[in-house]
């Protein structure tokens, strides 16, 4: 194996508690790196992550301690080198980290600054909603001694109350034109291009490293919305095929439709905790009710009239009721569903096909059995719903502690064209096969089923990304 | 030979898959830190992770188990295919005490192969998604078989493979027209040996047609075959051949080659035909075998086998955390005397002073930066005030250097340091901050106020109006 070029080398500084940490959780896609908290001094050492491209190494990343004495530290400088030697900004860096004081008071910064020393640039995390203060120039003066360029990324820029244009004019009064928005907790979906690009103008030398991270991102953004969509699709297959038979008296339709409800919302748990897993974010292991998801609107019940109401989807006649909402009661279907063509290949097979299993539904049909259905209300609220939470992840950074919020989605003013328009052709194919739903006994692979789950697929991205640009096109 | 293919591994996985998603996941610390560290794309790390995890629940075994049984069962089929076709072809020339009737005999020999190719090519393409007969047959009689619940995952897994790639019709077609093939030669082999070892009289009897219906079958019969090479009884012998007249031998011999020619023409040629198709297709499809990496169970595992970033380690461990501490104990507070009030690094929302000044109560201003911290230090040890109030933004973060100044300017004072904490921004959490680590540093908690009317009835209580220093604002 040839040995890659060096990788890019970027140190993360800035004042203490403004979320450099973060920032890092955040560009490597890990809740799990280093502590996070509202605290000055929360991160007291420098923490390395390597961010790769296809195993290899692309960049690396150092978390350092918040700078916080750089007042003292710079009047210490001119101790220890006083301008009148015209000692060039690095030369006085390395005194300072030779000088007694770089292992006492000043033990944090001196790790910052050696740090940035053997680095190719820093990005410099400023928390906006923090007035620009004296400090803030001397820690940006300490910094521009190392020699290295100096990217500033502009933090909690969505927070209400904030100071982006007087740090932006700060900054440019210190010769740092070139900036970058990035809230770490939900960041823009082109932030991390955008911070890449940055870097490119200041470090052309690294423009090529830079330039694949960058198509990286947009590459492995593409592929995760992929494999969630696809996740999403097997759902709503699965739900939609999904039957349950049972005796025509009350009471076994009562326990059935309990049971069947139950199988959906695990089924839906599941896909949620798989959603989270592949964002990589953190899922407890508990059940759906202590899924960090935020809001009323998550908390109600799949079956609950009121969530899908509150979805703006139409409520059939039998839904109102309530009594025994989501699941539609349909009379046995013994055998229709298999098809003349199939008993015809089952023939040329020799026969075999499960003629237990079609005995089975003949004597269901003699015997008035029922088939219990999901309600199509109930299919929109979970395609609605799955797809409110893939976009709360797409924006979602990792340093996020808050619960997953539903409600950009789900509030917007625009339709997802699933609460009325007809549902997607894939599902009401789904609906007459019941060998389709892995949550069925009698689920048989079958290369129909997988092309519409692919089918599926293509008809949710288009929703999504018809709504996100609604969303994002509004004012 | 099996176990080192593509396909084997796939299977594997795919068996791995499933069992994650019927039985929950399997603790798989171990195989994915194997995958990580063998490199590789995706899909060869999740082949990895399946080797690892199969080996260790013993799966592979269930396959290698699975697959001797299906060689032993293929075996089987292939030993009762060639005792069928001998036994047919046997049956259908009898023992030669009887003359042979050509065209009951080529119905035999021939009917229920061309009846069951013709139901295959028509289940071929009127279903050409569905699952073939004979996989449903085989995965019926394997489910029926199976022992243990991981037993059933085998052939599942199998078909779920197969039906992913669409090549589960070409695979058991594969089988099927193998066995047909081997009935088929084992039948003319049997006819050349008897026809060769035997005197048979060949003859057609009739009791509704004309012979001239004879003559039409038999030629129209033999014109393939001819075309190979078969011979074909002229009319004039299919004339004789009505069972009344004796025939001599060449005569005979023609209808021998007429018989065997349709067999090989009509028996063996189309499934060979097929049988190549079939293996192409199979091979193509089947072919370079990997892993769909966007199938759910697969595609969370994303993050974890590949994963965006490693950690890198730390410089050094976190030294104690370092609190600057307030020299000299506090005075007594009833001591009036000379007092004064200085802002820190307040934001330009707060008003200046924070309250109107009581009577004598020196402004020293709100400072910010290196040169103003000198000069106001410089002025409180040039008058020594009794008392100090210091107004801080608790919405800032209260940061080491921060405080180290805090006690600075709280040396020279001779009676008390008090502190007012406003809250430009409302952060409360940074509040409780402030106070513990005003605390720490070892300021006493009573002389911290939240409240400006507080901080200002203090003032008032302290100083003495004759004391008064002509203070005003520093610039």
């Amino acid at each position: 194996m040839t040995a890659p070029a060096r990788p890019l080398r970027l140190a993360v500084v800035g004042h203490t508690n403004t979320g450099k940490t973060s920032l890092l959780r955040t560009l490597t896609r890990d809740p799990d790196f280093g502590q996070v908290a509202d605290q000055p001094g929360t991160t007291r050492h420098v923490e390395g992550a390597n961010l790769l491209i296809d195993g290899q190494v692309a960049l690396q990343l150092f978390d350092t301690p918040g700078l916080e004495d750089s007042i003292a530290l710079l009047d210490y400088l001119d101790v220890l080198a006083p301008p009148a030697q015209r000692l060039d900004g690095p030369d006085r860096i390395r005194r300072f980290l030779d000088s007694p004081e770089s292992t006492r008071r000043f033990e944090q910064e001196a790790r910052v600054l050696r740090q940035l020393l053997e680095c190719d640039a820093g990005l410099y995390v400023v928390d906006v909603r923090d007035p620009v203060l004296g400090k803030h120039k001397d820690e940006l003066s300490l910094l521009a001694s190392c020699g290295h360029p100096v990217l500033p990324v502009l933090n909690f820029v969505n927070a209400p109350a904030q100071r982006l244009e007087q740090w932006r004019t700060a900054l440019a009064r210190l010769g740092l034109h070139a900036s970058v928005e990035f809230d770490t907790v939900a960041p823009a979906l082109d932030g991390e291009q955008q911070l890449y690009e940055r870097l490119a103008i200041l470090m052309d030398t690294h423009a090529g490293v830079l330039k694949a991270l960058n198509q990286n991102v947009l590459e492995q953004r593409a592929l995760r919305r992929r494999d969630a969509l696809r996740l999403i699709a097997e759902l709503l297959i699965d739900a939609a095929a999904l039957r349950v038979s049972c005796p025509p008296d009350e009471e076994s339709v009562r326990k059935h439709t309990l049971t069947f409800r139950e199988t959906l919302r695990q089924r839906e748990s599941a896909c949620v905790r798989a959603l989270l897993k592949r964002y990589n974010f953190k899922a407890s292991d508990s059940p759906t009710n202590v899924l960090p998801l935020q809001g009323e609107r998550w908390g109600m019940d799949l079956f609950h009239p009121q969530a899908l109401k509150d979805m703006g989807i139409h409520l059939g006649k039998g839904m109102a009721a309530g009594a025994m909402a989501g699941a539609t009661l349909d009379a046995f279907t013994a055998g229709l569903s298999l098809g003349a063509a199939t008993l015809l290949g089952a023939a040329a097979g020799g026969l075999w096909q499960g003629a237990d299993k079609l005995g089975k539904r003949v004597l269901g049909r003699v015997q008035g059995y029922r088939e219990l259905t999901l309600d199509d209300p109930v299919l929109r609220l979970l395609a609605i719903r799955q797809l409110a939470l893939l976009h709360a992840l797409e924006h979602r950074g990792h340093a996020a502690q808050g619960p997953i919020d539903l409600n950009p989605f789900l509030n917007k003013e625009t339709d997802t064209g699933l609460e009325k328009a007809a549902l997607p052709d894939a599902l009401l194919a789904a609906r007459s096969q019941p060998t389709w739903s892995t949550l069925n006994s009698d689920y048989t692979a079958s290369s129909k089923r997988a092309d519409a789950v692919a089918q599926l697929e293509q008809a949710l991205a288009d929703t999504l990304s018809k709504t996100q640009n609604a969303t994002t096109a509004r004012p | 030979m099996l176990a080192a293919s593509p396909l084997h591994h796939c299977w594997l996985a795919e068996i791995i898959r499933l069992r994650e998603a019927r039985w929950g996941p399997l603790d798989d610390t171990d195989a994915v830190r194997q995958a990580r560290h063998a490199g590789g794309s995706f899909q060869q790390r999740l082949l990895t992770r399946a080797r690892v995890l199969g080996e260790r629940e013993q799966l592979s075994q269930v396959l290698n188990q699975w697959h001797s049984l299906a060689r032993v069962a293929l075996l089987l089929l292939a030993l009762a295919a060639l005792f069928t076709g001998a036994a047919t072809a046997a049956g259908a020339l009898g023992d030669g005490s009887r003359s042979v009737n050509s065209i009951l005999a080529l119905v035999a020999l021939l009917g229920l192969p061309t009846l069951t190719l013709l139901l295959w090519l028509l289940s071929a393409f009127m279903q050409p998604g569905q699952t073939s007969g004979l996989a449903q047959a085989g995965l019926w009689i394997s489910n029926k078989l199976a022992r243990g619940p991981n037993a059933s995952l085998a052939p599942a897994a199998l078909l779920e493979l197969t039906q992913q790639r669409r090549s589960t019709r070409a695979l058991s077609g594969v089988v099927s027209h193998s066995l047909w093939l081997l009935a088929l030669l084992a039948g003319v082999v049997t006819l050349v040996a008897l026809l060769s070892a035997r005197r048979y009289n060949f003859n057609w009897e009739t009791t509704l047609l004309s012979p001239e219906a004879f003559v039409a079958i038999t030629h129209g019969l033999g014109v393939l075959p001819g075309l190979l090479g078969f011979s074909t009884p002229s009319e004039a012998i299919i004339r004789a051949s009505d069972g009344l007249q004796t025939l001599p031998d060449s005569a005979n011999a023609l209808w021998s080659g007429w018989l065997i020619g349709c067999v090989v023409v009509y028996g063996i040629l189309p499934r060979l035909v097929l049988l190549v198709l079939n293996v192409a297709i199979a091979r193509k499809r089947m072919g370079h075998c990997l892993p769909d990496p966007a199938l759910p169970g697969f595609a969370e595992l994303h993050d974890r086998l590949m994963p965006a970033s490693t950690p890198a380690g730390i410089d050094a461990p976190a030294p104690p955390l370092f609190t600057p501490q307030k020299g000299l104990q506090d005075h007594a507070d009833t001591l009036a005397g000379s007092a004064a009030i200085v802002g820190l690094e307040l934001p330009h929302e707060l008003a200046w002073p924070p309250f109107e000044l009581p009577d004598g109560v020196a402004n020293l201003g709100n400072i910010d930066g290196r040169s103003e911290r000198h000069a106001v230090l410089d002025r409180l040890y040039a008058d020594h005030p009794a008392h100090l109030m210091i107004v801080c933004d608790a919405s800032q973060t209260p940061d080491r250097g921060t405080l180290a100044f805090l006690a600075e300017l709280a040396k020279p004072v001779t009676g008390r340091g008090h502190f007012l904490l406003l809250q430009s921004t409302s952060r409360g959490e940074r509040l409780t901050t402030w106070q513990h680590m005003l605390k720490q540093a070892g300021f006493n908690k009573d002389n911290v106020h939240t409240h400006p009317q507080q901080a200002r009835n203090w003032l008032a209580t302290v100083v003495t109006p004759q004391a008064t220093h002509k203070g005003s604002p520093t610039p």
